[in-house]
């Protein structure tokens, strides 16, 4: 699902910061994996790399057997909203937006009608047993309900992988334990293949593999 | 669409003193366009009405005195029309006169009716002064004068309405008869009028009365065919040209001869209206200038604000384009939503001085067209877009590692 080849990050600058030192990594369909690693180990430099949000300076990087290599703003857009779900530490939706219109957000940017984007975002809020929330606002939902709202809106457009960064850093240890439960359920039962960024053993722990990167290696 | 309407509804809430007054900026400078172009139209329609009517392809002349010594005669010869002169007229200037017509002035004198008495004068005119009147002058029942009259020297007389009413109190009138200094006049029409009230009898009638055979105080000329200022001058000059030939004056001249160009004159005026309408449109745009530049203004606050949501929109697909027309439909929905306030009142504030001024002689109709509402509009959306764009291509610049840094 995932292939990474001797990728090589380097910021530039008076000092250029060469953050990924030749990162290989493979992750399979249905992985259920954590990157760990302290902060300034390159971890969310890869994670930026991962997600389509950053370029690479060499190396190669094959997703769902596409070369992410290169590519225009619009292509990464299509990418990112195809291929990727995204689950974020500080939950990220848009506070004016109820939780269906965040959940359809995504679809609204492959050009889907209104009607259809919205039942499938309620389809997903169903799933995650957040029917009763549809039509709230974040604000008046609780941590954990955020983030569950987040996750439906990764889960929306059925992407190849989900990509969470922290996305138990804003909860406490029992909201933490549901939505770890969530991925887990996720991974067992459709085969989701999910990364997760943390610097909590907890977290990572409870993933099938932990790949621990320190200095842009990973060891 | 919905979510559009509920983004700008967000972007309004989240900054509303600065919408307010920025709105406030927008709806001013549409309110002074349209209430300056409702005004503009005000002037140039009340001068439509004067000079663009068939009043206007004229040229009026009058006997002077000559300045300049010629052909053996002295300076400070007096010239005086003779009928002659229109013939003259008609003869040689076929290519741009349609008809060459005078006018008497009778003295004052009494008109009778029954019983009932007025005090006024006649005026001999030719059968084309009704339609040089410019819808002016309109009959209302008989007919006006016409050729045969003027053949017979006929004691034909057609009346304003108001003094019909004097004379005949309300009583069919026609075919009755006027009295004038005790020659029996037919009344075979009546007319109503804006302005003006004369009695008009043959000019042919007004010459015997006046018993001076030949000579004229002043002669028209109703001119056609011609288009442009150069073209009324021009015809001046031939006009001129032949009355120095007839009366034996330098036909340099200036002041043997009266000469005012009516023609000319409208077309001048019509530049100067066009000149005044562009005027307008500059100063109009000029000040809803500061509004654009406010709406900018808060679009950027705005996108500033928004950078987290930009970035976040960017990283579940948002492509740049749908980011940018975002912000440019936003500005161009706040403008022309202000646009409209201004417009709204503008539109009240013309129909209010319409009602005040719209029947004097030099503002009429100050309101406003369709066409001035669609071009107004055009002139927001535009406005709307500029104001947007760049604010748009700052949001473009947000990438969407945006979204992972933390609010």
């Amino acid at each position: 699902m995932i292939s990474l080849r001797d990728v090589n990050k380097t910021y530039p600058g008076i000092v250029p910061l060469h953050v990924l030192k030749g990162i290989n990594l493979e992750i399979s369909k249905g992985e259920l994996v954590s990157i760990m690693g302290a902060s300034g180990s390159g971890k969310s430099t890869l994670l930026n790399i991962l997600g389509i949000l950053d370029n690479y300076d060499s190396g190669e990087y094959w997703l769902n057997g596409t070369l992410i290599k290169d590519l225009s703003e619009n292509k990464s857009a299509e990418y990112r909203n195809r291929m990727i779900g995204f689950v974020f530490q500080s939950f990220n939706l848009i506070n004016y937006k109820n939780a269906v219109e965040n959940v359809a957000l995504p679809l609204f940017y492959q050009g889907i009608s209104r009607r259809k984007r919205n039942n499938l975002a309620m389809e997903q809020l169903d799933r995650l047993g957040l029917s009763d929330r549809a039509h709230h606002l974040p604000g008046e939902l609780s941590g954990g309900q955020k983030q569950r709202v987040a996750i439906a809106r990764a889960l929306v457009t059925q992407p190849s992988i989900i990509l969470a960064d922290e996305p138990t850093g804003a909860l406490d240890s029992t909201t933490s334990r549901e939505v770890m439960e969530l991925f887990k359920d996720l991974n067992r039962r459709d085969g989701m293949t999910t990364i997760i960024v943390t610097h909590d053993p907890n977290v990572g722990e409870q993933t099938d593999r932990i790949i621990r990167i320190s200095d842009g290696i990973i060891r | 669409m919905f979510d559009l309407i509920n983004e700008i509804l967000q972007t309004l809430r989240n900054n509303k003193l600065r919408t307010a007054l920025t709105g406030f900026s927008v709806a001013w400078g549409i309110f002074m366009l349209i209430v300056l172009l409702g005004m503009g139209n005000g002037v140039t329609n009340s001068f439509m009405e004067h000079a663009m009517s068939p009043g206007s392809q004229k040229i009026d002349i009058w006997g002077g005195r000559t300045s300049r010594p010629y052909q053996g005669y002295r300076e400070g010869r007096r010239i005086i029309l003779k009928s002659g002169d229109i013939d003259k007229i008609e003869e040689e200037h076929k290519s741009f006169t349609s008809d060459a017509t005078s006018t008497i002035y009778g003295n004052s004198t009494t008109f009778k009716a029954g019983r009932n008495s007025i005090t006024q004068s006649y005026t001999g005119v030719f059968p084309s002064e009704i339609e040089m009147s410019g819808g002016n002058k309109q009959m209302i029942k008989g007919r006006f004068i016409n050729d045969n009259d003027m053949k017979s020297c006929a004691k034909v007389i057609v009346l304003p309405d108001r003094f019909e009413k004097q004379l005949f109190d309300n009583e069919e009138s026609l075919g009755k008869i006027v009295s004038i200094n005790g020659l029996a006049f037919k009344v075979i029409g009546v007319y109503t009028a804006r302005w003006g009230r004369e009695t008009y009898i043959p000019f042919t009638t007004a010459r015997l009365l006046t018993g001076n055979a030949d000579n004229l105080g002043s002669i028209s000329v109703i001119l056609k065919d011609l288009k442009t200022e150069e073209d009324g001058k021009a015809a001046e000059k031939d006009l001129r040209q032949t009355l120095a030939a007839a009366h034996d004056f330098n036909p340099e001249d200036q002041s043997a001869v009266w000469i005012w160009n009516q023609f000319a004159d409208g077309m001048k005026g019509l530049a100067a209206m066009s000149i005044l309408n562009t005027s307008i449109w500059i100063l109009g745009l000029l000040t809803l200038l500061s509004g654009i530049v406010g709406i900018s203004n808060i679009m950027f606050v705005s996108v500033k604000e928004r950078t987290h949501e930009i970035g976040i929109r960017r990283a579940i697909g948002a492509r740049p384009l749908s980011i940018l027309t975002q912000i440019i439909t936003e500005s161009i929905a706040i403008t022309t939503l202000f646009g409209y306030i201004g417009i709204f009142f503008g539109t009240i504030t013309t129909e209010i001085l319409n009602s005040v001024f719209g029947d004097t002689d030099f503002i009429s109709n100050p309101r406003v067209s369709m066409s001035v509402a669609v071009q107004v509009t055009v002139v927001l959306i535009i406005s709307g877009a500029l104001a947007g764009l760049f604010p748009a291509l700052k949001a473009l610049k947000v990438k969407p590692v945006e979204a992972l840094r933390d609010e």
